[in-house]
């Protein structure tokens, strides 16, 4: 971990922008948030983008996205753009994890009971 | 005349036989010493005249040593002290070298030719340290337009990783991070006309497909540039970005002058020499004139750039290259291209390349641009989670200070940046660690904390971590880990300690 660490400190010459070819926004299209869980539906192939590669491999049991992108040291825009590439090619599937979705009329009305004590 | 006399004497009457005798003999004598006396003059002539032929030839001969010496200085001697003097050699040494040599010539004509040498080389020298310190200032200039742009990518990275999950921000922090990138490479281009070297310095190699990525973030049109085929090789530290900034060249060139619809296709394949890295673009392609006319720039960039030379609209481009393949042994060509296109061909020498998985994870991109046989020990994406899960085991196994000792060794990026009471003992452990692992710093030289680590520090230390053997030899698998962790924490009775843990600290001394 740690040799990573200088890596990273170091820094690759490739920008940001080439990894993704210049998109920065696919959240809406691809429907992603932080706590989207994915898991890659085949292994990589030889001669993809290593960054993709990486997903596929990280993802080989449900993961986050934003664990996606602790993994990965990049960007949570980075992995969305990413993500909807391998998405729209079917090589990962998303699932967005129903509890991460609390009702939040519950949980006002649990708020109104509580203050009304 | 004797034989006159002779005659004389005896048809000649007896009286008048003697005068006529003596008269003969007189004239005989007198003709005999004219005529020895003219002998005696020609020879002298003759003599003199060979003298003087002589003497004229050594005139002559002197006359042709002096002007084979005049020659000599125009032809060999001047041009060669004014290449020295090009190459940086000092004045004084060039012309004590120079005019040691013409020994033949009168004294006066050596000192007037050592006095039109010294002029000369003066003349020279004087353009040459102006030039010098013109180029000192431009290089000066370059270098501290790159120590900006250098802070400015730095902090637009840190900046994009911060706002990282604001699309709209995100992306104006890449057209900045782009914008940035390109006068980045403009001041590289400069320092490097200016005899220096471009940019920033890797300590280590760097993947191809990084240093390939790398020449497309400084073009323009990097969108139109297509990746094909990367050979899985790693370029040594010193190499890297003048490779890059050779390959951001060539790619702008052929961004720059083909149809901006079209593709920019870049392949490095694996040669005899080394590796040839490929750019082609489809444009109109060049004219076999314009070909071997940029050819011959290449080359003449190869003999040294002059700045002044460089012209109103300077085409730095094939410059640059030419320079740099000079200083690197790069070879640069530009073969006919079949698709009609131009095409250039930059070969890295093998010297150059090494085969050593990379180490550059930035981005957890890895040693190869393919995939990753699973089951390679180090493979970049398993070691940190292995080492992760591996971490957490011994502590809840066994929380005595010795086991603190020995994880002390595998996880010291996690206990760097602890604040419980044990981490003052861990930190006088870590002697025998190359460097203190609690690498990720900011720039105040504070040790920053892993986005990870609020999760997973505080319960890892507190709650049993139930079966981490499952996972540790496996590739990643991050969420595996997180989700027994919850299961874990959530149960009522944590489940038997990890079959693991002993052997993870036996097999894990110092």
């Amino acid at each position: 971990m740690s040799t990573s660490d200088r890596d990273w400190d170091e820094g690759g010459p490739e920008r940001l922008y080439v990894i993704t070819g210049g998109r920065a926004d696919s959240t809406e299209q691809a429907d992603l948030d932080l706590v989207t869980l994915i898991v890659s539906r085949e292994e990589p192939k030889a001669g993809i983008q290593p960054e993709l590669a990486a997903i596929l491999r990280v993802c080989r049991s449900p993961v986050s996205v934003a664990e996606i992108s602790a993994h990965l040291t990049l960007p949570t825009s980075v992995i969305s753009v990413l993500l909807a590439d391998l998405l729209a090619d079917g090589r990962v599937e998303a699932r967005t994890p129903a509890s991460s979705r609390p009702d939040i009329a519950l949980i006002e009305a649990v708020i109104d009971g509580l203050q009304n004590l | 005349m004797a034989v006159v006399t002779a005659v004389i004497a005896t048809i000649a009457p007896t009286g008048g036989r003697a005068p006529a005798i003596w008269c003969g003999v007189v004239a005989t004598v007198m003709v005999a010493l004219v005529s020895a006396e003219a002998a005696r003059r020609g020879r002298a002539v003759a003599a003199l005249r060979a003298e003087y032929a002589t003497r004229e030839a050594a005139l002559l001969q002197d006359l042709r040593r002096q002007e084979a010496a005049t020659i000599r200085l125009a032809e060999q001697h001047l041009p060669a002290a004014v290449a020295r003097l090009q190459e940086g050699e000092f004045a004084e040494d060039v012309l004590l070298s120079v005019s040691a040599q013409d020994e033949a010539l009168s004294p006066q004509s050596q000192a007037a030719h050592q006095a039109l040498l010294r002029s000369v080389v003066e003349a020279v020298q004087a353009e040459e340290s102006m030039r010098d310190s013109a180029q000192r200032g431009v290089v000066n200039i370059a270098r501290r337009v790159q120590a900006i742009v250098h802070q400015q990518a730095t902090d637009l990275r840190a900046m994009e990783d911060r706002h990282g999950q604001e699309p709209a921000f995100f992306a104006d922090l890449l057209r900045l991070d782009h914008g940035t990138a390109l006068i980045g490479r403009l001041a590289d281009s400069i320092a490097v006309l200016g005899g220096a070297r471009p940019g920033r310095q890797w300590s280590k190699a760097v993947p191809l497909y990084s240093v390939l990525r790398g020449a497309m973030s400084r073009i323009l049109d990097y969108q139109r540039v297509e990746l094909h085929t990367v050979a899985e090789v790693a370029v040594v530290g010193t190499a890297v970005e003048p490779l890059i900034h050779a390959l951001a060249e060539l790619l702008d060139n052929a961004s720059r002058y083909s149809p901006p619809k079209t593709r920019v296709h870049l392949t490095a394949v694996e040669v005899h020499m080394g590796i040839a890295i490929e750019v082609e673009d489809g444009g109109v392609g060049l004219s076999e004139e314009a070909r071997s006319r940029a050819e011959g720039m290449l080359k003449e960039a190869r003999a040294g750039i002059d700045l002044n030379d460089l012209g109103e609209s300077p085409r730095l481009g094939l410059a640059v290259v030419g320079r740099l393949a000079q200083a690197y042994d790069f070879k640069v060509a530009l073969p006919p291209s079949v698709y009609g296109g131009v095409r250039a061909v930059l070969t890295v020498p093998k010297s150059l390349l090494t085969t050593a998985p990379a180490t550059g994870r930035a981005h957890g991109i890895g040693a190869s641009s393919g995939p990753r046989p699973a089951d390679r020990p180090a493979a970049a994406q398993g070691a940190p989670s292995r080492e992760a899960t591996e971490a957490f085991a011994p502590r809840t196994a066994s929380p005595s200070p010795d086991a603190y000792r020995n994880a002390g060794a595998a996880v010291d990026t996690h206990e760097a940046v602890d604040t419980d009471g044990s981490a003052p003992v861990r930190a006088d452990d870590r002697t025998g660690e190359e460097t203190p692992a609690e690498a990720e710093r900011t720039a105040s030289g504070l040790p920053q904390r892993r986005r990870r680590r609020p999760a997973t520090g505080p319960a890892a230390r507190t709650a049993p971590r139930p079966g981490p053997a499952e996972t540790a030899h496996e590739e990643p698998a991050p969420g595996v880990w997180m989700a027994e962790l919850q299961s874990g924490l959530s149960a009522d009775k944590p489940r038997a300690a990890p079959p693991r843990a002993n052997s993870d600290t036996s097999d894990k001394g110092e």
